[in-house]
């Protein structure tokens, strides 16, 4: 089954120069697919025009069948609701001056109107933080703390338990592991894996590590000037038919 | 023997920072220096330019023909640093001044070590563009008018223009994309080829470590953990630590692609 289409997406901020040229992609229920390129090749556009923080000029993106550029009110709404984010950057992520419960309750409080969680039950708001934390394996006593007493790893944890805390169908991941130590990258990579085994959402990963991308995903898209150059399952990374420049990113690794 | 630093402590008041470090450095070898976060690694580099901050002291020695640096007045450092001694950072743009040229950085980098004739600071500044793959128009910019892997370029350029004995590169790679930093570092084992200048590399990339160095030094909260050929850390690791830094760098699978090869 299909989660998400993206149908010839067009985006330019100078004139002359695509920053997304013609690229479409699908992705399906339950599987994460990788987006390799250099920085300025167009994936984080791709991304926030995905996200809808930015207005592509041609093309679709199709959700649940209906194209998003024509949703109602409601459709939009629930699409927002299943298409979450995490950045690259954790400390912009999280309100300074809220603390980590109050950050990682609010979307629920946002959707919970329409939301029938599938995953998580619980009894109060207390005892949902306490559940989020537990699932990216961040101890209870965070709850009370704010963002700026947390490390980096930490955060990107706290930001990753807000994406899953309304169960999203779709988690759009741009680089998350770019600004963290060595070490707590791995576990972050770690981290996502078992989640999606647990909770079944699919990923668009974004990143320019093609290593990370190969440990995270079953499909991997090649990104380079805007366009999408190459798009393969992990298996046949090595496969003659990949493009000359997929093969120069495998020869970095 | 280019470099050997004995018994090196940087200590912010009571707290140790780097604890008794000693390491030699070879003559043109790329010595990489791996340790997480925090670890110590960029103090330690800094201590051998006398770059620490007042508030931070160093003590142990730091031998550089003969010479403990660490004694160095300031003059005499200054003489040093930039010509036998010089630098690379993560962070590209605090490398330049943001109202000079690259050209009037070369300038004032090679006025400041004593090469007063304008010809030859000018033949010099073009062959160091020529030599990290810049159009010799770039010079006439400034740092804000190029990419963050022309900037590096850049930086490179000035680091060796005088042909250092060890060029100190940390973490220079940090905050490019893996494929412009792969062109960087490519571009440095060919310049520390034809150039025979040792590297003193920090990273935390253990990639990165495995693909260039000769020698590696694992440090971790201060202390050089375990020290080494390449070919011993990288396949017979001692320390738990080192173990586990090699497992946190996704790599891809080897094995794979000899088979699909063949």
């Amino acid at each position: 089954m299909t989660v998400i289409e993206i149908h010839n997406l067009k985006k330019s901020y100078n004139p002359g120069k695509l920053a997304v040229n013609d690229v479409s992609l699908t992705i399906q229920k339950g599987e994460s697919l990788g987006l390799v390129g250099e920085s300025g090749c167009g994936k984080s556009t791709l991304a926030r025009c995905l996200l809808g923080v930015e207005k592509m000029d041609d093309g679709s993106i199709v959700y649940n069948d209906a194209p998003i550029a024509h949703a109602n009110r409601k459709q939009l709404r629930n699409y927002r609701r299943n298409v979450q984010t995490v950045f690259q950057n954790p400390t912009a992520s999280l309100n300074p001056k809220l603390k980590i419960k109050d950050s990682l309750i609010d979307p629920y409080l946002q959707f919970k109107d329409d939301l029938q969680l599938k995953h998580f039950h619980f009894t109060s708001k207390q005892d949902f933080v306490q559940q989020l934390l537990e699932t990216v394996e961040l101890p209870k006593e965070l709850a009370d703390r704010y963002p700026h007493e947390l490390s980096g790893g930490q955060k990107q944890r706290v930001t990753i338990a807000r994406a899953i805390s309304i169960e999203p169908n779709l988690i759009v991941l741009d680089e998350p592991t770019a600004s963290l130590d060595v070490l707590s990258q791995g576990a972050i990579l770690e981290l996502l894996g078992s989640l999606q085994q647990t909770l079944g959402m699919s990923y668009l990963f974004i990143s320019h590590d093609l290593a990370a991308v190969y440990q995270l995903c079953q499909r991997i898209a090649v990104m380079r000037d805007g366009e999408l150059l190459d798009m393969f399952r992990k298996e046949d990374i090595y496969h003659t038919s990949r493009h000359d420049y997929t093969k120069e990113l495998i020869d970095i690794f | 023997m280019i470099l050997a630093i004995e018994d090196l402590t940087v200590s912010h008041g009571e707290k140790k920072i780097v604890d008794k470090v000693s390491l030699t450095i070879d003559k043109g070898e790329w010595f990489a220096l791996v340790g997480q976060s925090g670890s110590g690694k960029t103090m330690l580099s800094q201590a051998i330019g006398q770059l620490l901050g007042t508030n931070l002291r160093a003590s142990g020695r730091i031998m550089y023909q003969g010479d403990n640096v660490l004694e160095y007045p300031k003059e005499k450092m200054n003489q040093l640093r930039g010509k036998a001694i010089s630098y690379i950072f993560q962070d590209y743009h605090g490398s330049f001044t943001p109202f000079l040229t690259i050209q009037q950085h070369m300038e004032e980098y090679l006025q400041t070590h004593g090469v007063h004739q304008k010809t030859q600071r000018k033949e010099m500044m073009k062959e160091a563009m020529e030599s990290v793959g810049l159009e010799a128009s770039f010079a006439k910019r400034y740092s804000f008018q190029l990419s963050g892997g022309q900037l590096q370029r850049a930086s490179i350029a000035l680091a060796l223009l005088l042909e250092p004995d060890i060029l100190i590169a940390d973490e220079a790679t940090t905050a490019l994309d893996s494929v412009s930093a792969h062109r960087i570092l490519s571009l440095l084992q060919d310049l520390q080829q034809k150039k025979g200048c040792a590297i003193l590399f920090i990273t935390h990339d253990w990639r990165h470590v495995v693909r260039y160095s000769d020698k590696i030094a694992v440090m971790k909260d201060g202390k050089i953990i375990e020290t080494g050929t390449k070919q011993k850390l990288v396949h017979q690791p001692e320390h738990a630590y080192t173990k586990q830094l090699i497992q946190a760098a996704p790599t891809l699978p080897m094995r794979i692609r000899e088979v699909s090869k063949s």
